[in-house]
């Protein structure tokens, strides 16, 4: 059932805080897995009621309102939306209660609501302005977050404006210009290009229009753009944070992180490539001992060769070896994800960073315990997106 | 290096530390020494009294990074740490402190316990009490083009559930000739269908010995059906079932019941599975495991629609008997028709409604029929 996950986040989370160390001094994590169920068995019985009813109501009323499928999925989207900001911004505070340095507590004041507000104003916006909004919605939902989080007795402040992180969004700008420019070009043979692309069968198809070359250069252009504006935005964000009287100076290389994202991806794309050959291969060589012929078994799909291989085995026992095959995929995924790509880049970030003023904190005091009971379940139980 | 020394006091440890005492951020340099008589860790600083860790409470911060570097707390105390840095001293607690790796003890046992019953209980409200109830109640209100809507989307979905990729939809069979028989058999059986009630017919190219109907009165046909059936009236027999249930409301029940449960089972099994639960609510529209009232419901309608046709009942009777005798106890690919106990009841309604004087007028003829059966092509 995957209960096993509280587990094993606890024991990443420990492992990961462990390896930062501003100043020196190692982040501690003391959350536990058995809070982490127990908040997750809480949401779950508060959300069971929540999203039952409304998964019903919304399909029920745009069926009968709006006869449209597509719709029936927006809008239950939609009734989960503000409550997915609200279990972020509760996620995020159990993990700074839990989260010390130099033996003090983190904090974040409660204001899940007011987040989950903000959040679905700023991204309102942004999609009516096609994304052109999001430096303000960054800057906007850092700041309230910053400023509502506490190192023992110390409040952090985000300092800044709230233009500041455009300069860092340029190159999405340019990109996404590109892009649809590009898109506005071509646009008399997209319909072809996809149904050629479903086909898989390019023969028919052939592009006229000069202007399919700059998608060779929007594309990558975009791409580039995107992790430019995170990692500059990221450094803009906390060079210009404070805690009382101590700065943050962090010193990310974009070049460096988006390296870590190609080489990254391309490590685990290929790793799980090559577990997928040699399931194919064992999957032949099995077909051909059960005496099928080198031409039944070139023309079969996979699905009528995993029949032939496990026709003298009882059906649960094959069935037990594609769940395994599908876990060992979905669990090598995570590994290696976490091997190339969060923990070289949470590497980079660390080895940047340098605090200054330090002197200051020797007189921040320690805070209370939060207990934060619903330890992060709502995430759990919605799935929001955390890194670890 | 193990020194036995008999007599004389074991050599006096002296070593270093970081003293971290949980109340400011302030980092102490601290003598670390053993003391024998109290079998505690003596943490030294200048200008404050010593601290004393009992040795036997002294544990490590388990899952960390790199060994360089080892934090030490008290079992006890939530806020202390002690950071050593030499290996000399991190071997010296190795040895001296035994219950290192001792983990704390689990707390709240019982809310846990309460909490996953209550976790569990409250799914169950929603999945067999609450969703059904609703469902039930929303289906009757839905109006015609919404079910049409909602039948169509159900129908995409399982078209993609039930290929082999899971990703392109299984292909229908749409044989010009085959289509025209449906038709006919159509007509036949339903004369007077209203401008918004159409029926849609469907045959999937699948082996699966199945059928199954979907709200807003669209009908599917697995392949596998046809191959089975011998008489246009049997399959005409299925055809007449599969109507019951659309006219009972049976399938917009069950579709809306499965969107609901759908989502709350997705909220228990989290990211691991989210494509399980979407799975499980596919299958179980395929499957329609409605109850034996339904079942029951459905039969008597398809006799009546039969009798109304010229067509004789009894023709569901042969299909059943037909596929029990084949395939013996309910398994496998006819889970569809024998998912129910009470075969042997519905083999005797379709007999029994069956008059023994009445003369029946046949539905296709001999070429129409293999057009049907043939409407996959090869």
């Amino acid at each position: 059932m995957g209960l096993y996950r509280f587990w094993a986040r606890t024991r990443l989370r420990r492992w990961y805080w462990s390896a930062l160390r501003p100043g020196g001094f190692p982040l501690e994590y003391t959350g536990t897995p058995l809070e982490k169920l127990l908040g997750f068995l809480v949401a779950v019985v508060i959300l069971a009621f929540y999203i039952g009813v409304i998964n019903l109501v919304l399909i029920f009323l745009s069926f009968s309102l709006l006869s449209a499928p597509g719709a029936a999925y927006l809008l239950t989207i939609l009734g989960v939306i503000p409550l997915w900001f609200f279990a972020a911004y509760r996620a995020q505070r159990y993990l700074l209660a839990r989260t010390r340095w130099m033996g003090l507590r983190f904090g974040l004041e409660p204001g899940a609501w007011g987040y989950a507000l903000r959040a679905c104003f700023h991204w309102f916006v942004t999609l009516l302005t096609l994304g052109l909004w999001h430096p303000r919605l960054r800057y906007a939902l850092a700041r309230y977050r910053h400023n509502r989080t506490f190192f023992g007795t110390q409040r952090m402040e985000q300092g800044g404006k709230r233009t500041m992180l455009y300069p860092a969004f340029v190159h999405v700008m340019i990109g996404g210009f590109l892009t649809l420019g590009a898109i506005y070009e071509t646009a008399p043979e997209l319909g072809p290009f996809f149904a050629a692309l479903e086909s898989e069968d390019f023969s028919k198809f052939e592009a006229t229009s000069p202007t399919w070359r700059l998608f060779y250069i929007a594309i990558p252009w975009l791409i580039f753009g995107l992790v430019y504006y995170g990692v500059e935005g990221r450094k803009l964000l906390i060079n210009t944070l404070s805690v009382g009287e101590t700065g943050f100076d962090i010193r990310p290389r974009v070049g460096k992180v988006l390296w870590i994202s190609i080489s990254g991806n391309l490590a685990r794309y290929g790793a799980v490539t090559v577990l997928a050959m040699v399931a194919s291969l064992l999957l032949i060589a099995g077909a051909l001992t059960q005496g099928l012929t080198m031409e039944e078994v070139s023309e079969g799909d996979p699905e009528t060769l995993f029949r032939a291989v496990t026709q003298d085995l009882p059906g649960w026992l094959s069935t037990a070896v594609v769940v395994v095959f599908y876990f060992l995929i979905f669990l090598m995924w995570n590994v290696l994800t976490h091997v190339f790509l969060t923990m070289p880049t949470w590497r980079h970030y660390s080895e940047t960073l340098n605090l200054t003023g330090t002197l200051h904190l020797a007189a921040v005091g320690q805070r209370p315990r939060d207990e934060s009971r619903e330890a992060g379940g709502f995430a759990e139980a919605l799935d929001v997106g955390a890194a670890i | 290096m193990t020194t036995i020394r008999i007599g004389a006091a074991p050599e006096a440890y002296e070593g270093r530390g970081l003293y971290l005492d949980g109340l400011f951020a302030q980092p102490r340099k601290a003598e670390l020494r053993i003391d024998e008589a109290r079998r505690a860790l003596a943490i030294l600083m200048p200008g404050t009294d010593a601290v004393y860790w009992p040795l036997t409470e002294i544990r490590k911060l388990p899952d960390q990074s790199e060994q360089d570097m080892a934090v030490m707390r008290l079992a006890k105390d939530p806020l202390a740490r002690l950071i050593l840095t030499t290996a000399e001293d991190q071997e010296i607690m190795r040895v001296r402190a035994t219950e290192l790796h001792r983990r704390p003890p689990v707390e709240g046992k019982r809310r846990l316990v309460v909490w996953g019953a209550s976790a569990l209980g409250a799914v169950a409200l929603m999945i067999f009490v609450l969703i059904p109830f609703l469902a039930d109640n929303l289906a009757g209100l839905l109006p015609a083009s919404g079910k049409r809507a909602l039948g169509e989307a159900v129908f995409e979905d399982v078209r993609v559930a039930l290929d082999r990729t899971g990703v392109d939809p299984l292909p229908l069979c749409e044989g010009p000739e085959g289509l025209a028989a449906l038709q006919k058999m159509g007509t036949r059986l339903f004369p007077d269908q209203s401008e918004e009630e159409t029926l849609v017919v469907h045959v999937l190219d699948h082996e699966m010995v199945n059928a199954f109907a979907l709200p807003g009165g669209i009908i599917v046909f697995m392949r596998g059906l046809l191959e089975k059936t011998e008489t246009p009236e049997e399959l005409a027999a299925v055809y007449a079932h599969e109507v019951g249930h659309v006219r009972a409301l049976d399938p917009s029940r069950i579709a809306l019941r499965t969107t609901g449960s759908a989502g709350v089972l997705g909220l228990l099994l989290g990211d691991f599975a989210g494509g399980a639960a979407v799975l499980f609510a596919t299958n179980r529209l395929i499957q329609a495991d409605y109850t034996q009232e339904a079942e029951a419901a459905a039969d008597a309608f398809a006799h009546q629609a039969m009798l109304d046709a010229d067509l004789a009942p009894e023709a569901l009777a042969t299909l059943f008997e037909r596929l029990r005798e084949e395939y013996g106890e309910p398994e496998g690919v006819v889970q569809y028709f024998l998912s129910h106990p009470s075969l042997g009841d519905r083999i005797e309604a379709a007999l029994a409604a069956t008059p023994s004087d009445a003369t029946f007028q046949p539905l296709l003829d001999g070429a129409e029929w293999d057009a049907l059966r043939g409407i996959c092509g090869e």
